[in-house]
């Protein structure tokens, strides 16, 4: 083991250890590289000072305001979970490859001329999920808050073509949730459905709800459904409100992933199609190795159903001649999948990468602009030159 | 125990069953007939008003001061009716708490500020917190805690104890700085 | 009073375009400016606990994650547990007919009354719990990831020895030059010239490569539990989100699961000028102490405006407004009135005076060597103050001057009464006490917009006496220095009533 100047153990190195981001539209992950897990999980939310809202990050509308609250949020990121300076630290975001252009500008701006840290790198989610494995080829499946998105790495590079990005995730599954209490209570005058704010249906989402088996779902469909779950008393507020949620909604919220739509799309279909858009030698090692990460790819029996339905799907006529596959593997990461990205930044945060690829103060300062994948400038490949990155 | 009173017409306005070694303060509230078992400790300013009926309230209570245990008439319901309000032994009522159901068991807590409506039953062993208000129509399990500005619940182990040495604590030092109402049992 | 409850209705202007009430305001006595929480620079010092007050020195505090060692924080409610002891008899285990009583303690939620109990962890023999005592690591997944780290950064050390054989940087003259030198290494040789550290050959990195076990998919998935069709659900049982992420890497499901957390730590913050680096406040290090090293409030150092009366507003017609200024500092000042335009101009004249002194040092910083150690500063740009105004206000003449004397602490106690004689025109001063002057001054609001707030806006100026011998200033004139500086204040003057002109 070479131990001689990069010292083993975590926390030990006296280099000031770069500090990890995972920005995501519900929750951040913020840690420290080199560590096993994040130091906070903390939702996206900001306390307006001025009416005391609690208002998500990164919703705003004008430039400015974007500006304020990403100021506002990182700040308590650093003093009050971080607890450290931001000045002269290095800093790694963890973003997806769909982040928005203006975003990133925004974070960059942020970061370098309010908070003067030293450099700045942005990774890209599925493909530094892969390290936490130590593979080089996988399906990257991204189930996060507003959407999910899948990706094909194949020996350590985004198979950029083959991406698959629909709003079929958390945000969707709560539509879901709030629709169906809704219908409930028009239909038995259940009250307290009027007082569920949006924090509680995601708590009623992650408590009581799950997704249950490919094989009851397809048996409701055919109006033979098999006995409900029992009901759960959910308390609402103050006072003793109490709503039922019935057995229905928590086996069927969740389905509303699975649903094929008008485009027969759902998040078995995206997965394949992925795999469809690759070059035909590299679809049996992705089909072999399928990592899911994000937060909504921890609910109960949500790892069942999706084997489930690739199964089914392969198997089926929409896809059994364009794909000859027939086992499905998947990862474990050592780690939970809402952190798993993270973990991923906080592993290429120790590397070496970390100082040689990572725009610095200087760089930025120069013409105040991030290279980003989508513009051309950055993307020419030019052996002789040096370039900034 | 004394037996009810069921006098319907006229309602005595001191009807008060006090035990032995219970100590109540001359200056609390008390309307109604109410019975206070041995041990118990009524603050000064406690309100104990039995309008829609009797109050039996158990041994080793201890009710603070600005605490109000109401059994209360419902708007519109018929006067001559009578509802027993129950209280068990070992509770306590913090400051400025409010009670107005109909059962409590033994062993309870009511937290400071805390509100009990009038269709909560509370069994044993419960925990109000403060602030906490329960106002709609439910039966607490045992051991339960309700904590928190939304009132969240959980189950805790075991039962609060018994305030022994804070009951003989007040029995001893109450009696110097207070007048105390003479106990009377329901023969007297 | 209402300006300790309700105070976003005086605001000053900072330099960087925010607006913020006094309180909220500093002043750097070297840049003789206002600065906000915003164009601070804010710095982390000192790391304690909130719950026993104990300081953390920075290392030990990276090192124990920034938790407290003995304090813990319960994980239902995420208040701080309390150590509650009991005394339990044990019996002897060498004489079997003595009964022993020994003291065993175990930590309670008082808000929530959970307890260690609960979970089943036992009451421990020490009051203290020391770091190996309760709170459980996922080890497994631990030791996975040391190797993943490993693992990532000897590819890392492989991508940087093909990056440089393909640059080739390092040349053999270089190597030999220090070498001769006693007791200095390679090692020392390139941490002296600032390059990364030598990396090992790559014949070695790939013999250690081989080593790594990369993961491998299994086809069998977490399956559904089936009772879950069949049980009853006591959500009560079950974690909510806010529970599970306060202990991130095991996020347990129900609440059998949930360890007491160490407590987080608290820190204390010094807060530092952007543009000269001087610190604008600095707190003690003991966190028991609420006093500051250095303290540069703006309420020290520019005069407070409060407003004491208002008219009722009516659009078009005009109010009057009785405001009062109060000298915080120990000299006296002279108070003068300029409008909003007026100052704005007199920020962009300095601004660009500012940028000619600069460019002249520029022009000679790319030559010299300090240019290139110096770090670069980067300051945000001003931004144009964010507010509206719906009223007009009328200001004294331009001419007119109010001298404010200076704050004297012991003045309440002093019997003797001494007025001094000052020159005011009685229309504009109306009341005057100690360091505190009352001024009357007409407000117009615009018509036609009843029901929402009046905003007027002025600047005025105020003398300072700067005490800091700045290096700009010949070190032979030791004398305070007085300086001009100009504020501007952005007052709410409540709503403007429905009325008929």
């Amino acid at each position: 083991m070479i131990k001689t100047y990069y010292e083993s153990g975590m926390g030990l190195s006296t280099e000031r250890q770069a500090v990890v981001f995972d920005f995501g539209d519900c929750y951040t992950k913020v840690g420290f590289a080199g560590e096993a897990g994040p130091r906070s999980i903390v939702p996206s939310e900001v306390r307006c000072p001025k009416d005391g809202r609690t208002r998500k990050v990164f919703d705003a509308v004008k430039a400015d305001e974007q500006y304020n609250l990403l100021v506002e949020f990182i700040h308590n990121l650093y003093f009050r979970h971080l607890l450290v300076s931001p000045k002269d630290r290095r800093v790694v975001v963890v973003e997806s490859v769909l982040c928005p252009t203006s975003i990133r500008e925004m974070l960059a701006k942020v970061f370098f001329m309010h908070f003067e840290i030293s450099s700045l790198l942005f990774v890209p989610s599925h493909v530094v999920a892969l390290s936490t494995l130590g593979v080089n080829t996988a399906l990257v499946v991204d189930m996060g808050a507003t959407e999910t998105i899948v990706i094909p790495v194949y020996e350590g590079v985004a198979v950029l073509h083959a991406w698959q990005a629909q709003p079929l995730a958390a945000k969707a599954v709560e539509r879901q949730i709030s629709d169906m209490l809704q219908e409930r209570e028009k239909s038995n005058q259940s009250e307290g459905y009027a007082n569920l704010t949006e924090k509680m249906i995601e708590d009623i989402k992650v408590r009581a709800c799950f997704v249950t088996t490919l094989g009851r779902t397809q048996k409701a469909r055919e109006d033979k459904p098999c006995p409900c779950p029992p009901s759960v008393n959910y308390l609402v507020g103050p006072g003793s409100n109490m709503l039922n949620i019935s057995g229905d909604i928590r086996e069927n919220a969740f389905n509303i992933l699975f649903e094929q739509d008008a485009d027969q799309i759902s998040v078995s279909t995206m997965m394949l199609d992925a795999i469809t858009k690759c070059p035909i030698d590299m679809r049996k090692p992705l089909a072999e190795n399928i990592l899911l990460i994000g937060g909504t790819s921890m609910a109960v029996g949500m790892k069942a159903r999706i084997k489930e339905e690739l199964s089914y799907l392969a198997a089926s006529a929409q896809y059994s001649e364009k794909l000859k596959l027939r086992t499905f593997k998947f990862h474990s990461p050592p780690a939970k999948e809402n952190y798993t990205a993270w973990l991923g930044g906080a592993i290429y945060g120790a590397t070496d990468i970390v100082s040689t690829r990572s725009l610095s103060k200087e760089a930025y300062l120069k013409d105040k602009k991030v290279p980003d994948w989508v513009s051309l400038i950055y993307n020419t490949l030019n052996e002789g030159v040096k370039r900034s990155i | 125990m004394s037996s009810i009173s069921s006098h319907h017409d006229a309602k005595p306005k001191h009807d008060l069953k006090i035990a032995l070694h219970a100590i109540v303060c001359h200056e609390s509230k008390l309307r109604g007939d109410i019975t206070i078992g041995a041990h118990t400790i009524v603050h000064p300013r406690a309100t104990i008003i039995a309008e829609a009926g009797p109050i039996i309230i158990g041994e080793s209570n201890i009710i603070e001061e600005q605490a109000h245990i109401i059994n209360r008439l419902p708007p519109g319901a018929d006067p001559s009716s009578q509802i027993v309000m129950e209280i068990g032994n070992g509770n306590v009522f913090e400051v400025d708490c409010l009670f107005e159901s109909t059962k409590m068991g033994d062993q309870n807590v009511l937290e400071v500020k805390s509100h009990v409506g009038r269709e909560v039953e509370i069994k044993s062993g419960c925990i109000i917190g403060a602030a906490c208000k329960l106002t709609g129509k439910e039966v607490l399990p045992e051991n339960t805690v309700v904590y928190g500005r939304n009132c969240a619940r959980r189950i805790a182990m075991d039962k609060p104890p018994i305030q022994t040495l804070q009951i003989e604590f007040l029995t001893k030092t109450l009696v110097n700085y207070h007048h105390l109402k003479k106990p009377r049992s329901a023969n007297s | 009073m209402a300006y300790l409850v309700r105070n976003d209705i005086v605001q000053y202007a900072c330099t960087c375009g925010q607006l913020r009430p006094i309180s909220f305001l500093y002043f750097c006595r070297h840049c003789l400016k206002l600065r906000c929480g915003f164009c601070v620079c804010h710095e982390v010092e000192s790391h304690y606990c909130s719950n026993c007050l104990e300081i953390l020195p920075s290392a030990e505090a990276r090192l124990k994650k920034n938790r407290c060692q003995a304090c813990f924080d319960c994980p239902n409610c995420l208040n701080t547990l309390a150590v509650r002891g009991t005394t339990v008899s044990v019996r002897d285990p060498d004489d079997p007919g003595k009964v022993n009583s020994q003291k065993k303690y175990y930590h309670a939620c008082f808000f929530c009354r959970w307890t260690t109990r609960d979970v089943g962890l036992p009451d421990q023999a020490v009051q203290t719990v020391s770091a190996n005592g309760w709170a459980q690591k996922n080890t497994s997944n631990v030791q996975r990831i040391t190797v993943l780290l490993e693992h990532a950064k000897l590819l890392g050390m492989l991508e940087r020895h093909e990056r440089e054989q393909r640059e080739k940087k390092f040349t053999a003259r270089f190597r030999r030059n220090f070498t001769h030198l006693p007791g200095l290494t390679a090692a020392h040789v390139r941490k002296r010239a600032g390059l990364p550290p030598e990396l090992p050959a790559p014949s070695t990195i790939k013999v250690n490569l081989a080593e790594f076990q990369p993961a491998v998919a299994k086809e069998t998935v977490p399956e559904l539990p089936t009772d879950i069709f069949t049980k009853e659900l006591d959500i009560g049982t079950v974690t909510t989100l806010t529970q599970r992420f306060a202990q991130p890497e095991t996020q347990p499901d129900s609440i059998e699961g949930l360890l007491p957390s160490y407590k987080h730590l608290s820190t204390k913050q010094s807060q530092r000028c952007r543009e000269c680096e001087h610190n604008v406040s600095k707190p003690e290090l003991n966190p028991a102490s609420i006093k500051f090293k250095i303290q540069q409030a703006a309420y020290f150092y520019v005069p407070e405006v409060r407003i004491v009366t208002l008219e009722p507003l009516i659009g078009g017609k005009p109010s009057e407004v009785v405001i009062v200024f109060i000298n915080p500092s120990q000299h006296p000042t002279t108070l003068s009135f300029i409008t909003l335009q007026e100052a704005e101009e007199e920020i962009k004249q300095h601004q660009t005076e500012g940028t000619t002194d600069t460019a002249v040092q520029q022009g000679e910083a790319p030559l010299s060597l300090s240019s290139l150690t110096k770090p670069v500063t980067v300051v945000e740009e001003p931004r144009p103050i964010d507010i509206s105004m719906t009223g007009e206000v009328q200001l004294p003449a331009a001419d007119v001057e109010i001298v404010l004397p200076p704050k004297d602490d012991a003045a309440e106690y002093d019997d003797s009464g001494e007025i001094q004689q000052f020159h005011d025109d009685p229309k504009i001063v109306i009341h005057r006490r100690a360091n505190k002057a009352s001024l009357r001054f007409t407000v117009v609001p615009k018509t036609d917009i009843a029901g929402e707030n009046c905003v007027i806006g002025f600047a005025f100026r105020y003398t300072y006496v700067n005490r800091i011998s700045t290096p700009a200033i010949a070190t032979s004139e030791q004398k305070p220095q007085k300086v001009q500086l100009c504020t501007r204040i952005f007052m709410n003057c409540g709503k403007i009533l429905e009325g008929t002109q």
